[in-house]
């Protein structure tokens, strides 16, 4: 232990994931990583971007009346005409951008809640612990997304209803993975000297035992990008999502169905876009846990 | 290891019980007000309060819980505001419909997972395409799938049929109420072949997301046993290579593959609601859906049981075959324990 003391108390700079030396390490394990990572990472930066900027590149308004409803795709209308005349791809724009930072959000809450329920489970006594841990096995075992479907029919059907009931089920696996890392850190050495020296509570586990837990939560976040994507994009397909005119993928899918063998487009479209951000957050979430796993 | 099982089941008590208390708490945060429901709007307010007493909607929170509890105990879910029959019978005349639909991509689900995770796990040259494209498919919401096959296989090639259970033929209904084994039972093979026909697009929709997942678990899974010293041993001895894989490789690795699978039940319970919707599939999904988009919430709710029920059982299921067949699974409990 004194050996412990010695060897970290001089070196450690406490403060967030930033200021410590990994920013630099992840940079360089970028650099070692295969082209097709690169690009996936590459990818997923520049579709946030992107789709950041969508209110000043998509060619028309959500719900502005732009032509003849069901118009095949043409120059001036690259993926169609839908039902009430409307642009499709200003509309399958608009919707992977609310797709995407929806799930932002609720990947968001859930590492906050799981990761502050993990912490306080791996850093107290085994009764606190136990009861914590028990807690999430329970709503580990519990069907979220079937919850999820009785949640939002009580509440009714809103875009915030349907993130705030998923963001209540997203949760414990972000607990598990914390509480199992929080639990190795507290046993080395940094953090037995950081308690002798008076950090208690918050501060502890603020600076020297969360930022250990960030890589495997970073790795299960950067996976869960694709699956939660997917949930989304099915409750909205059911009519979970905000009502009619607001631009959402699974609704417009859901609502375009009808129109599959006259004008494919308006369903096929908002279906593939839910496709496209799926399938960048797969290859990027792999290309993220070699990079942090590698 | 009696006691280990034991375990197991007690915990599944614990989650069945966990269950029907979010769904009470669902249920008693629901801003409609079921007693206006129940005896319409033009009610008085004297009507509205005797049915308020009446329906038990005054007595304390835990009161209510106690005999919400004892109306399950009895199998009463209450009654569907929609169709005006007791819950519980709506579903047990959608449910056949669904279990047959489920299971059957169940089955796709584990055998197009196992041979996909041995293949991509074994596959030297071109797996890295393989993976790709692997992951295109996990990335693909199923009613885009849904969509293309039925764009494809119905409009294109006019191979399979698009919508419902069954063409109009004369129907042998049987005791299991799935068109596959009864027609298999009566030796109805017009219906038997009907009825797969029917089922082929929307099972193969509902199985690839778990395949995909129960694949790149088993291909891990697979890649770990495949380089240890037993199987070093087993091929050292002579055995042929498909011997080695199936009887040393994947009898080990398939652990992790199966309570992926077991988890998968959770996605495919889901997945059913969006495809029976797409495809028209009598089913207890098609009937949640209607049930949401009419506010019927007693019938929501009773979904919401029976299936979250189903998926707590097979997972527990699922625990307890992994004790059965893998003693490490046994000697980590018991550690842990």
């Amino acid at each position: 232990m004194a050996l412990g003391v010695a060897a970290t108390g001089a070196g450690i700079r406490p403060g967030w994931f930033a200021r410590s030396p990994r920013l630099g390490a992840l940079t360089q394990r970028l650099r070692r990583l295969g082209v097709l990572e690169q690009v996936a990472i590459g990818a997923l930066v520049a579709v946030t971007l992107l789709l950041l900027a969508v209110p000043l590149i998509a060619p028309h308004g959500a719900s502005d009346v732009v032509a003849d409803p069901l118009r095949a795709p043409s120059w001036r209308f690259p993926l169609g005409v839908d039902e009430q005349g409307r642009d499709v791809l200003s509309r399958v724009l608009l919707g992977m951008r609310t797709s995407w930072f929806a799930c932002f959000a609720v990947i968001g809450s859930g590492i906050a809640i799981g990761g502050a329920v993990g912490v306080v489970a791996g850093l107290s006594r085994p009764l606190v612990d136990n009861s914590l841990m028990r807690l999430t096995d329970v709503f580990l075992a519990l069907p979220g997304p079937l919850l999820v479907l009785a949640v939002v029919a009580a509440l009714g059907p809103s875009l915030l209803h349907t993130l705030v009931a998923v963001g209540v089920v997203w949760w414990p696996f972000y607990a598990r993975i914390v509480r199992g890392e929080v639990k190795a850190i507290a046993a080395r050495p940094h953090v037995e000297s950081a308690r002798m020296s008076g950090a208690r509570g918050w501060s502890l586990a603020r600076r020297h035992v969360a930022p250990g837990a960030l890589g495997p939560v970073l790795v299960t976040a950067s996976l869960d990008i694709s699956a939660l994507l997917l949930t989304l994009a099915g409750l909205s397909f059911l009519g979970l999502g905000s009502p009619a005119p607001a631009p959402e993928l699974g609704a417009m899918a859901a609502r375009g169905f009808t129109y599959i063998f006259t004008a494919w487009w308006v369903p096929v479209f908002p279906a593939a876009g839910v496709f496209v951000l799926g399938f960048v957050g797969n290859l990027a979430g792999d290309a993220i846990r070699d990079m942090v796993e590698g | 290891m009696g006691r280990l099982i034991l375990n197991r089941l007690g915990a599944l008590v614990v989650v069945l019980f966990a269950l029907t208390v979010a769904v009470f708490v669902i249920q008693a945060v629901l801003p409609a007000d079921p007693v206006r429901a129940s005896v319409g709007a033009n009610a008085t307010k004297e009507v509205v309060e005797a049915a308020r007493e009446e329906l038990g909607y005054n007595d304390p929170l835990v009161v209510q819980y106690a005999h919400f509890l004892g109306r399950l105990a009895q199998g009463d879910l209450g009654t569907s505001l929609r169709t005006r029959h007791p819950v519980t019978e709506d579903i047990a005349h959608f449910a056949p419909a669904t279990i047959e639909l489920t299971l059957s991509a169940a089955l796709l689900a584990a055998v197009l997972g196992t041979v996909l995770g041995v293949w991509s796990a074994l596959g030297g040259r071109g797996s890295g395409v393989a993976r790709t494209v692997i992951l295109a498919f996990a990335s693909a919401p199923t009613f885009l799938v849904a969509i293309f096959m039925v764009l494809v296989f119905y409009r294109r090639l006019g191979w399979l049929p698009a919508s419902g259970r069954v063409d109009r033929i004369p129907l042998d209904e049987g005791p299991t109420g799935l068109l596959t084994v009864d027609g298999l039972l009566h030796g109805n093979l017009d219906q038997l072949s009907s009825a797969l026909r029917h089922l082929a697009i929307p099972s193969i929709c509902l199985a690839l997301g778990p395949a995909v997942a129960i694949g790149r678990v088993l291909r891990g899974s697979l890649l770990d046993v495949m380089g240890q010293d037993h199987v070093r041993t087993a091929r050292a001895k002579g055995l042929r290579e498909r011997a080695v894989i199936v009887r040393h490789g994947l009898r080990n690795a398939l652990g992790p593959a199966l309570s992926m699978a077991g988890l998968q039940v959770g996605l495919l319970l889901t997945g059913v609601v969006v495809i029976e919707l797409v495809m028209a599939w009598p089913g207890l999904g098609l009937y949640t859906t209607q049930s949401i988009q009419n506010v019927d919430f007693p019938a929501v709710t009773g979904i919401v049981l029976v299936m979250g029920t189903a998926y707590v059982v097979v997972n527990t299921v699922v625990d307890v075959l992994q004790l059965l067949a893998d003693p490490r699974v046994r000697a980590t409990t018991t550690a842990s324990a």
